[in-house]
């Protein structure tokens, strides 16, 4: 599902920048939950984000659902992001004008989808129990709430995989849970491939692997 | 790829919308508030210069000249059969009336009774005299409208003078006292020595004050007592004859039928004749048009900071969104239609303003000139203009920092770094 070879990112000059990643080789099997941890500065948002098509690596491979990544030109890394992705962000990411079920539509109706995607939304707000907070606005839900909407945004497309950058950082212990908890539901009954940063330890117990990152290396694999 | 382009507008109008409806209610305020600003402040300075070259016109057509003038040949001082060229021009279409003027330059003196030399005392001066009937001359011109002391002219009056203010002098003449008669008054009297040497006591029988300088320095006498002081060969003759047309006639195609008709003078519009105000209102137009232009501008850069601050707020949205898969040109649609929307709420809001508070605030409270009253003038042109500039400053101001946001990478664009 995901391959990474001898991945290097590096912020400014090559020489004299800062070397986020140095080199990561990794994979991860369709249907796995897999977890990213390391210290902060350790390179595993930087590793999440070149995964997620959201910023270009300085060296490297990566292929996607079998598609060499790296090939895509602007446009298709657009296209193959809302279609094939889907990404959950680390703070609150909803766009504040649209009430949540539009926020959760809204990359159905950029992919041009056939169907109903209103009632897919539905199904999904439902899914992750927010079935009546519809018609409420980002601002009129908890931190908790707002990060389930995101996560069925994310899924309105039927991504191949999804990804979760640290999606538990902001919220309070018990909402983190609910979320976590949501994710090894996708996984366990949709078989929905999630790949997660997380700095959390305790949020190891929810995955089926967890990669370490130390110094933009993985450091170990468990 | 038709598909994908419809697709791609709908979305970027469904984004458009969401964002002016539920987005910052201040922020939509201000960027309106801005453009309706801007765009009656665009509309307003022309307006006020216009208004200054519109009540210079004025003055020249309603106190010199009237629409269109017929003058003598070169070779002649004056033009024959007045009566029936007069006539004649009465029954073309889009004239109102006609007016014959017969004009003799005059040495007038005021005190002469009683000063030993008028030049010592400085009560006395030379100026032009105009003999009209004053009935067809008050269809034409609207100095009889501006009499400040006294009346006008009645067709039997022989002794009797009319007195522009800067020969009569006093308080509201505005040249010094020794340019002028020193102050007469309506009652008295003053003796005008003609070119031929007649010499005729007036009584002053009224003041005017047109606000135009060249007016201002005129008297009027019957045209009955000018034949009787030049002599009866001139019974039916004219040295000008003034023309008011139609409102809604056009001066160059009036003054085209006249010549058509033969008159043995010279056909001219008040333009051709008045050239060096001409020269005056050529220039205001520039300084109208400089002063448009650097409010355009002006408004042009106000607006594009709001709406660039305003972007800039939605900088971490705009890179959410590009994240989870809206592409470029919706986003880039969506602000425009968003820039587009303000433009249009606030020139019709900004027009509104215009049309009704200020236009009619100045409609009621003229500005008082030298030259006249001025109120606002705006013609098409300008209004276009202001349109047009505001609706291109907007789609600058609205595209641009977008494109600039849009340069940077989504990870920069959401997290700012």
């Amino acid at each position: 599902m995901i391959r990474v070879k001898d991945l290097h990112k590096t912020y400014g000059n090559i020489v004299s920048g800062t070397h986020a990643l140095r080199g990561v080789n990794l994979w991860v099997k369709a249907g796995e939950f897999v977890a990213i941890m390391g210290r902060s500065g350790s390179g595993k948002s930087t590793l999440l984000h070149l995964l997620g098509l959201l910023d270009r690596p300085t060296r490297g491979e990566i292929y996607l659902d079998s598609k060499d990544a790296i090939a895509l030109s602007e446009e298709q890394r657009t296209s193959f992001r809302l279609s094939r992705l889907g990404y959950v962000f680390q703070e609150y990411s909803l766009v504040s004008e649209m009430s949540i079920l539009e926020n959760v539509y809204l990359p159905a109706v950029c992919l041009g989808r056939a169907g109903n995607y209103e009632r897919r939304a539905r199904e999904l707000l439902d899914t992750v129990g927010l079935g009546h907070r519809l018609t409420h606005y980002p601002s009129e839900v908890s931190g908790g709430e707002q990060q389930r909407a995101a996560i069925a945004r994310a899924l309105i497309n039927d991504p191949a995989i999804l990804f979760a950058d640290e999606p538990t950082a902001s919220l309070d212990g018990g909402s983190a849970r609910v979320v976590l908890e949501l994710f090894r539901k996708l996984n366990r009954q949709l078989k929905q491939t999630i790949v997660m940063v997380t700095h959390e330890p305790e949020d190891g117990k929810f995955v089926d692997r967890v990669i370490r990152l130390e110094d933009g290396l993985v450091s170990q694999e468990a | 790829m038709i598909r994908g382009f419809f697709g791609n507008a709908k979305l970027a109008l469904f984004l458009a919308f969401k964002s002016i409806w539920k987005g910052n209610r201040w922020a939509a305020l201000l960027i309106i508030c801005v453009m309706a600003l801007s765009f009656a402040q665009l509309v307003l300075t022309p307006a006020i210069i216009s208004g200054v070259t519109h009540a210079l016109n004025s003055q020249q057509i309603n106190m010199l000249y009237g629409n269109v003038l017929v003058d003598p040949d070169a070779d002649s001082y004056y033009l024959a059969g007045a009566t029936e060229v007069r006539s004649l021009v009465e029954q073309q279409p889009g004239v109102v009336a006609a007016s014959a003027h017969l004009a003799a330059g005059a040495h007038i003196e005021y005190n002469w009774q009683t000063a030993t030399d008028a030049t010592a005392t400085n009560k006395g001066g030379d100026w032009r005299v105009i003999g009209i009937e004053p009935d067809n001359e008050a269809r034409v011109t609207t100095i009889s409208r501006t009499m400040i002391s006294g009346s006008y002219l009645s067709k039997d009056d022989s002794d009797q003078i009319v007195l522009g203010v800067e020969i009569a002098g006093g308080p509201q003449a505005s040249s010094a006292s020794f340019l002028n008669l020193g102050g007469v008054k309506v009652g008295h009297k003053v003796r005008l020595t003609y070119p031929n040497g007649t010499q005729r006591v007036y009584n002053v029988k009224g003041i005017f004050k047109a606000r135009e300088g060249e007016a201002d320095r005129q008297a009027f006498v019957s045209y009955k007592e000018m034949v009787s002081v030049l002599g009866p060969e001139l019974s039916d003759s004219a040295s000008q004859i003034l023309i008011k047309t139609d409102r809604s006639a056009e001066e160059y195609a009036v003054a085209g039928s006249l010549k058509s008709l033969g008159i043995h003078g010279q056909v001219r519009t008040w333009e051709e004749y008045g050239g060096g105000v001409g020269g005056v209102v050529g220039s205001f137009n520039v300084i109208a048009s400089l002063i448009g232009g650097i409010g355009l501008v002006v408004a042009a850069i106000v607006m594009f900071i709001v709406i660039y601050i305003n972007v800039l707020n939605k900088k971490r949205q705009i890179g959410i969104l590009r994240a989870i898969g809206v592409n470029r040109f919706a986003i880039y649609i969506s602000y425009l239609c968003q820039a587009l929307f303000y433009a249009v709420v606030g020139i019709v809001l900004g027009g509104l303003l215009f049309g009704y508070v200020i236009e009619p605030y100045f409609a009621a409270h003229p500005l008082e000139l030298s030259i006249g009253s001025v109120s606002l003038a705006t013609d098409t042109v300008t209004i276009r203009n202001s349109v047009l500039g505001i609706l291109a400053a907007a789609i600058l101001a609205g595209v641009v920092p977008v494109v600039n946001v849009m340069r940077h990478s989504i990870i920069k664009a959401i997290w700012g770094n």
